[in-house]
């Protein structure tokens, strides 16, 4: 920290929250409030003469309130920038800091917050994560108990540079524990609580355990473990060492501590899974690995820097597998326990990869994207003639479109990633998808249905997956019917009603609307917009009396191949069920009411004309970026 | 689709309460927030019969004395962290295995026929639905009397305390064998004279129960398998016959281990304090304590606080 604080080229600012942010990858305008010390970082050399004459003790949040600080204070002794602040809410003015801070006059009670706009590159959010509180369990007693500390507290209470020096005592008397149960995954495993492993609390129990074993070999050591979890390199030889160090294990999730009211001893009662007998063995203290919750003010800075949130609230990561460390927006990078529970090895190889994704932003004079991005018609924008609209806005899982009333609709090119929802969703045809064009799909459909439509099978497929589905299915050699028929886009978002419509309405005899299972999708959300168009055709066709199976909504993964070739080969089922007048008939019904509803999609600008609008937006925005 | 055979763990499954007992990983919890293991059988545990039905041994499972001994406290449902409903799970376990013609070894209630008037008051008392009323013959004559289930009486000896005719009767807890508990010797006068009833579950610790039989020979302790068998004419006839004070231990609220027994007996003694006051009697002199499973310790300073309120209120008498 020392060191990134002396680099010319690291410039940290603490006490700083992020207040809003505007922009794109590698155009970020951020605001950032730089929260009042009432001391002047210019001048504080860190010399603490105020500290010791200030008169007014409050609870030391970074000792857990173990012990008192002054409200002229630094967090800990090691902060960088050593720069004393004031509690306000606590001090009541009586300026002997002033006085004793003298000739250097660098306490100013004047001084407010600052707003700073900051032009930023990339973005790392390393904003770590919180500890459950166990007082919600009343089970454990922790809060009532003098004796039931959490894992945080003892590791200052164990802590040579904390409140007793190192020296581990017990809170109701002072005495040193001879007997220290510790209590596994609280708060955690846990479906009332939190149903996440939290990762790390495992090796953190053994870690303190063998501490105070070294420190006092005779002490009886317990942990009550549901299932130890040591799973990386060297952490089941560190187990190994302290179960050769006599610290006892006990497989047993407690169900109660009671308390010796005289003694304030503690009684753990706990099944010994082992024995399968009931256990109540006592303690002089007890110690509970809380389970690691997100911070509390996640869902500020989600909103603030437009990141989604996996269940529980942790940030989302891009990719579980293949981009861990990259936020869904472009530009902002996750690092650390914010993103998922996880040690500390783990935090610095995210981190380590997280700047490495940062400074290939920072380096870039030019960011490329796929080209598949969105454009809109401006002069066919309803919103431009000051009509209500925004559906693209709401479409789109990146936020990439600027809406507002009274203007054509504005994609921010850099953020969009090209799934297509909005063009599906635009009831105007305003919005296009470079290289996925209404017309270049509509002359795909035409092409595809120009013989005998009433034999094909049109497979509508998302490039991230079903798209990869069918092409297992061909490497592997799963037989399906030849009558199928696919058809690439980017993600089922793209894949527009009226296309559908248009498919029925030359007479295809089967439509398959395939994409990614919802928590596959590779644009956060294209998948739920597709999946809830989907419904509403399947409802539309079923008011129409279509033959159930004519329309078929699958969610096909890349890895599905066998899977894909079985749809096929139902749909085909399906098709040869169907006597063919019965079919040849029950197309002819249906074609004036798909040629009204597919009517919007017939008045696109055709090829030339589309191929006029691109050219001139290349031109356009050519122009704009240079 | 799935063309396996039914497994046991599907038949319990399909029974109402019976689901997500797949979800079990062996925490055992469960086992040590309930105390019928400690207290009662060895050989209960609510997780290894879990086990026994996700590893299709039905047998097992209906021999089992879990299966028959979960009286439905619910202690370890909100405990559970895989929020499994295990008596629920249990409940349904119990009913294949009365299906399948198993009984339940438990000592339950006995009516007698002769004093039953099928006043019904039993049936309504009874947390478990286990009494209901029949028409029978008896000596020659049609007539309605109380019919308790075998299979579904836990022995919580609340209808034995509700019966206004002392027709129901329960081993070891009948209306008698407690009046001759209550009937002690006088002690050399001076000394107050406590009798405490004290149910079989609300005392977790081995301590209290071990430190209620060290008090000298003025604190009798009588023990009953819920505060609900209480019986305010138990407590009337004890300061009949010279004893000062009554102490009843019960359940914290929601711990009882017959579901309602606490509740029903914190109503009994509540009313009977209220006559008391109308009649004038000495207020405090029979009491209810309801001890949580936290509460380590706290029988102690119940006893103590009231054997010197006694003292005080012969001092002043």
């Amino acid at each position: 920290m020392v060191d990134a604080a002396r680099h010319p080229k690291v410039d940290v600012r603490t006490y700083t929250e992020v207040e809003r942010v505007e922009g794109y990858v590698g155009n970020f305008k951020v605001l950032l409030r730089e929260k009042s010390r009432y001391v002047r970082t210019d001048r504080c050399n860190g010399c603490g003469e105020c500290a010791k004459v200030c008169p007014i003790e409050v609870p030391n949040y970074f000792e857990l309130n173990l012990a008192p600080r002054k409200a002229i204070d630094v967090a800990m002794s090691q902060s960088v920038p050593l720069i004393y602040n004031i509690d306000l809410d606590a001090c009541i003015h009586c300026y002997k800091c002033v006085e004793a801070c003298g000739k250097l006059e660098a306490i100013d009670f004047s001084i407010e917050d600052k707003l700073v706009w900051e032009d930023i590159g990339a973005i790392v959010v390393a904003t770590g994560f919180s500890h459950f509180d166990p007082s919600v369990m009343p089970e454990y007693g922790y809060g009532r108990y003098p004796n039931v500390i959490t894992a945080m507290e003892m590791e200052r209470l164990n802590n040579s540079a904390g409140p007793t020096a190192g020296n581990l005592i017990r809170p109701s008397d002072g005495t040193n524990p001879k007997r220290l149960a510790i209590i596994n995954c609280v708060g955690s495993r846990d479906k009332r609580f939190n149903p996440w492993c939290s990762n790390f609390c495992c090796m953190y129990a053994i870690k303190n355990a063998i501490l105070v074993k070294q420190a006092y070999p005779d002490m009886d050591v317990t942990i009550y473990y549901m299932d130890i979890r040591t799973p990386s390199k060297g952490y089941e030889e560190f187990y190994d060492r302290a179960r050769e160090m006599g610290i006892h294990f006990i497989q047993g999730r407690p169900s109660l501590i009671t308390e010796d009211p005289e003694t304030h001893n503690l009684f753990v009662h706990s099944e010994d899974v082992a024995l399968g007998h009931v256990i109540e063995r006592e303690y002089d203290m007890v110690m509970l690995n809380q389970a690691a919750v997100p911070q509390p003010d996640v869902d500020t800075v989600s909103s603030v820097l437009n990141i989604t949130q996996s269940p529980g609230g942790w940030f989302m990561e891009y990719h579980p597998k293949l981009r861990p460390m990259d936020s869904p927006t472009d530009g902002v990078f996750l690092a650390g326990a914010c993103q998922g529970q996880k040690d500390i090895p783990a935090s610095v190889a995210q981190g380590s990869a997280a700047a490495a994704r940062a400074g290939r932003v920072l380096h870039a004079d030019e960011w490329e994207i796929e080209p598949v991005v969105a454009v809109v018609w401006e002069d066919r924008c309803v919103s431009a003639k000051g009509k209500k609209c925004g559906l693209c806005a709401k479409a789109c899982p990146y936020n990439a479109i600027e809406y507002e009333q009274g203007k054509a609709a504005h994609v921010v090119t850099a953020k969009c990633h090209g799934c297509g929802g909005c063009v599906a969703e635009c009831p105007h045809n305003a919005i296009t998808q470079m290289h996925f064009t209404d017309a270049q799909i509509l002359a795909q459909i035409h092409a595809l249905l120009a013989e005998k439509p009433e034999e094909k099978i049109l497979a509508f497929r998302c490039h991230w997956c079903s798209y990869g589905g069918a092409d297992l299915a061909g490497v592997s050699h799963f037989e399906y019917s030849s009558n199928e028929r696919g058809l690439r886009v980017m993600c089922s978002a793209r894949m527009d009603a009226d296309f559908i419509y248009e498919a029925f309405r030359l007479g295809a005899g089967a439509v398959l609307y395939s994409g990614c299972h919802p928590q596959d999708c590779h644009y956060i959300t294209g998948q739920r917009v597709g999946a809830s168009r989907a419904e509403r055709l399947l409802k539309a066709f079923e008011k129409m009396e279509m033959t159930p199976g004519r329309f078929r909504v699958e969610w096909i993964s890349a890895a599905e191949g066998d899977k894909y070739a079985r749809v096929i080969n139902e749909m085909q089922a399906v098709l040869d069920s169907i006597p063919k007048e019965k079919l040849m008939e029950e197309i002819e019904r249906l074609r004036p009411e798909m040629e009204r509803r597919a009517r919007r999609l017939r008045e696109v600008p055709q090829v030339e004309e589309a191929l006029g609008y691109s050219r001139q937006l290349e031109a356009a925005m050519v122009g704009k970026e240079a | 689709m799935n063309h396996q055979p039914e497994t046991f763990a599907d038949q319990v499954r399909a029974i109402p309460g019976g689901e997500h007992l797949e979800m079990c990983y062996s925490c055992g919890t469960c086992v040590s927030k309930c105390l019928i293991q400690q207290k009662v059988e060895p050989e209960y545990n609510p997780r290894r019969l879990l086990r026994m039905v996700m590893m299709d041994m039905r047998e097992e499972a209906f021999q089992s004395p879990t299966t028959w001994l979960c009286s439905a406290c619910d202690l370890c449902y909100p405990a559970c962290p895989q929020q499994i409903h295990i008596s629920g799970v249990i409940g349904a376990i119990k009913q294949l295995a009365i299906e399948a013609g198993y009984e339940s070894p438990l000592e339950t209630v006995t009516v007698d026929e002769s004093l039953c008037s099928g006043c019904g008051i039993c049936v309504l008392a009874c947390p478990y639905e286990a009494p209901h009323l029949v028409e029978k013959e008896i000596a020659g004559e049609m007539d309605r009397v109380s019919e308790v289930d075998a299979n579904k009486c836990m022995g919580c000896g609340i209808c034995v305390a509700a019966c206004p005719l002392g027709a129901i009767a329960r081993k070891g807890v009948s209306n008698e064998e407690i009046v001759r508990q209550i009937k002690v010797k006088r002690q050399k006068k001076g000394v107050p004279r406590l009798v405490t009833f004290v149910c079989d579950w609300c005392l977790r610790a081995d301590d209290d129960v071990s430190l209620l039989e060290s008090y000298p020979d003025n604190v009798r302790v009588i023990h009953i398998p819920c505060s609900g068998r209480i019986d305010p004419q138990m407590a009337l006839l004890a300061l009949r016959s010279g004893i000062d004070g009554v102490l009843v231990c019960g359940c914290a609220p929601g711990e009882c281990h017959y579901k309602r027994g606490t509740y029903v007996s914190s109503c009994k003694i509540t009313l009977l304090n209220r006559m008391f006051e109308q009649m004038s009697i000495g207020d405090g002199r029979v009491r209810f304590v309801q001890i949580g499973t936290q509460d380590r310790g706290r029988i102690r300073r119940e006893v103590d606080a009231m054997l010197e309120y006694l003292a005080a209120w012969k001092e002043a008498r």
